[in-house]
């Protein structure tokens, strides 16, 4: 009769590769065998979590975890026998280990006491909240960045206006430096990308207008279009993807590594030594690139007018002069300084607000190039209604 | 397959015959070592006589010029891309700054290895992680946290529970107190040796530290004129250290103040 009794509360006649469970007298036992490792933790924790808890029918039973046959154990073993025997434990069954050797018994030990400490959850956020929360960290950051970006201008203006004073204080062979890099490395990609660009308005001009019998305008509209717009804007991306970028990732990378702070106990300002080397490389290597690009872009125009339209140099350049004057050279060459302030300052102000982490440097050169590419892209068409308003 | 030493203990890495030069300097001439399975071996040497480049050539990532590696028993030039990662995954490494992953919080940082090389239920491994954790004795509000936030004993902390996330049976560890204040390094020193009891581990460490080698270290081995020219339990060395360099760093102002029997003397002086 008892015995029946206890073959109904017994929980399973539970067999798995790792071990199996018996009732003997008043004792459940969780035999288990071979290895307890984490290689076999998976299937050993799809195993245990089909045993259902043992009820005891009296108070006078017990549970025990009977590890004699374990070959070996690591942590993860001995963190699942943990979470068994906590299990019968809660189901009123008194639970003690048997079999251990001392290694075993200090490891297991150490799990019960780990085990007990509570894992902190993550605080869940509604999908609503987080886009309410997103949108406004979004809405005020961009509020963020225009008012650092102007306290930036305004430092950058009074640490230049203080050269004026104090010239000593001009760093020439860091603006020379940057100069190189900034200006004179980036001569062959800016010289081929505006050619191409020239030649490839050139040929879709021809292909647009020859309907209408206008072909020979083409040549005004490539003249028009490279010294206006092409020649400043394709040079003021490219340096903001080369330089603006390079900017960031150099302070960044100082940041990150303390060097700026051991500048400033030195009594060394990074807005002379880093700062404005950097911003007055660019104002003078921009304007000289974009003269660069646009002779470029005409030059790619005059190529491929010679292929698609059978005009020779002589009389390209007759057209030319026929099509723009200075005017329209001076209306794209304005923008370069300014393009230039733009990407200095940005590369420069996200290289200083890089934090510890790689991470944090990695999003800061990914945002610099993209707010130097958009505020550029700005400036140009504040300048495009700015001088078609005063006639230009 | 097993390899057994000298005195019947099992060798779970021997170096022979190890050379490398980095450009005209040659750091090692021919260096052999073995490292036996359950102790804790520290590598002691001058500046630039390659102690973490023993380390990265025993675990792969440098290549040396001449000399074999074996490692439980097979020689690592034979290995398959297979059979290294099976051997891999025997072992974990603390790096100097404990190189966590700057995008993961403590928690998954420790979860990677477990991603990459087990297929465990989410919650397992979470659980487990936590385990690793606390075991490391970090503080249950560290696991959420990014490793930016955190300080340099905690990284180190961190980075120690990730290379303890597959149970493995070595650690190595890469200067694991520098960097540390004395009592963070003090409580590194109890909880390295608390670990090595608990799971069973062997530890192969490199450090400059002598408090650590003289309270958790069994055998010390020296690296000078580019060889292994001593190893021996810091108290043979100590005692007899026929050697230049070992005289100086085991005898030296800081040694006697670090060493065990030193400090014995001194208390009995006082009483």
């Amino acid at each position: 009769m008892l015995k029946r009794d206890h073959q109904l509360v017994l929980p399973t006649q539970a067999r798995a590769p790792g071990f199996r469970v018996e009732l003997r007298g008043t004792t459940f036992r969780l035999i288990a065998t071979g290895a307890w490792t984490v290689a076999e933790a998976a299937d050993l924790d799809k195993a245990l979590k089909r045993l259902r808890v043992p009820i005891p029918p009296t108070p006078d039973f017990t549970g025990e975890m009977d590890i004699a046959g374990i070959a070996e154990i690591d942590t993860a073993g001995a963190w699942l026998l943990q979470r068994t025997a906590r299990a019968w434990q809660k189901g009123g069954l008194r639970t003690h280990y048997a079999g251990a050797t001392e290694s075993f018994r200090i490891l297991i030990e150490e799990v019960h006491k780990r085990g007990s400490a509570k894992r902190p959850e993550i605080e869940k956020v509604g999908a609503l909240q987080q886009l309410l929360g997103d949108t406004t960290t979004a809405v005020t950051s961009v509020w963020q960045d225009a008012v650092q970006l102007t306290a930036f201008l305004g430092e950058v203006t009074a640490a230049f206006l203080r050269l004026f004073r104090q010239p000593w204080r001009f760093r020439t062979t860091s603006f020379f430096h940057h100069l190189d890099h900034a200006g004179l490395r980036a001569l062959p990609i800016i010289a081929l990308i505006c050619f191409l660009i020239g030649a490839v308005v050139m040929q879709q001009g021809v292909v647009q207008l020859r309907p209408f019998g206008a072909e020979p305008f083409a040549v005004n509209m490539v003249a028009i279009l490279a010294l206006r717009e092409v020649g400043i804007l394709l040079t003021a991306i490219m340096v903001a993807g080369r330089s603006g970028s390079a900017f960031t990732a150099e302070i960044g990378s100082m940041k990150m590594r303390e060097e700026i702070d051991a500048m400033r106990t030195l009594g060394i300002d990074p807005m002379d030594t880093l700062v404005l080397p950097r911003v007055l490389a660019l104002v003078v290597a921009l304007p000289l690139l974009t003269f660069l690009g646009d002779i470029m872009a005409l030059a790619g125009g005059g190529v491929m007018a010679f292929g698609v339209l059978g005009i020779d140099m002589a009389t390209y350049i007759d057209k030319l002069h026929e099509a723009v004057d200075f005017q329209h050279f001076m209306a794209g060459m304005i923008k370069a300084p300014f393009a230039a302030i733009i990407i200095g300052l940005v590369g420069c102000l996200e290289g200083l607000r890089v934090e510890g982490s790689a991470e944090s440097l990695g999003s800061h050169v990914t945002s610099a190039v993209v707010k130097a590419i958009f505020l550029v892209i700005i400036l140009d068409a504040v300048f495009a209604t700015f001088l078609s308003g005063i006639g230009v | 397959m097993t390899v057994t030493g000298a005195d019947g203990r099992e060798v779970v890495i021997s170096v022979r015959g190890l050379a490398k030069s980095f450009g005209s300097h040659q750091i090692w001439e021919s260096l052999s070592l073995d490292v036996y399975r359950g102790e804790i071996l520290a590598i002691v040497g001058g500046s630039g006589q390659g102690k973490s480049v023993l380390m990265r050539v025993i675990t792969g990532l440098v290549t040396p010029d001449k000399g074999d590696v074996g490692l439980f028993g097979q020689n690592a030039k034979t290995l398959t891309p297979q059979a290294r990662l099976e051997i891999e995954k025997r072992w974990g490494i603390l790096f100097q700054d404990g190189a966590l992953f700057s995008s993961l919080t403590v928690l998954q940082n420790i979860q990677v290895p477990m991603r990459e090389h087990l297929n465990l239920p989410q919650a397992m491994m979470d659980d487990l992680a936590f385990l690793k954790l606390t075991m490391v004795g970090l503080p249950p509000n560290a696991a959420h946290k990014f490793p930016s936030e955190l300080s340099g004993g905690m990284r180190k902390r961190a980075g120690l529970a990730r290379a303890l996330a597959l149970d493995p049976e070595i650690v190595f560890l890469d200067e694991p107190t520098a960097g540390l204040d004395p009592i963070g390094a003090t409580d590194f020193d109890h909880l390295i040796r608390k670990l090595q009891q608990t799971l069973g581990l062997t530890v192969y460490m490199v450090t400059h530290d002598l408090d650590t080698i003289f309270t958790v270290c069994d055998r010390v081995a020296v690296l000078a004129d580019k060889k292994i020219v001593r190893t021996g339990s810091p108290a043979e060395l100590q005692s007899r250290p026929n050697h230049p360099w070992i005289q100086e760093y085991f005898c030296g102002e800081r040694a006697r103040a670090a060493s065990p029997t030193e400090q014995r003397r001194l208390i009995a002086n006082d009483a």
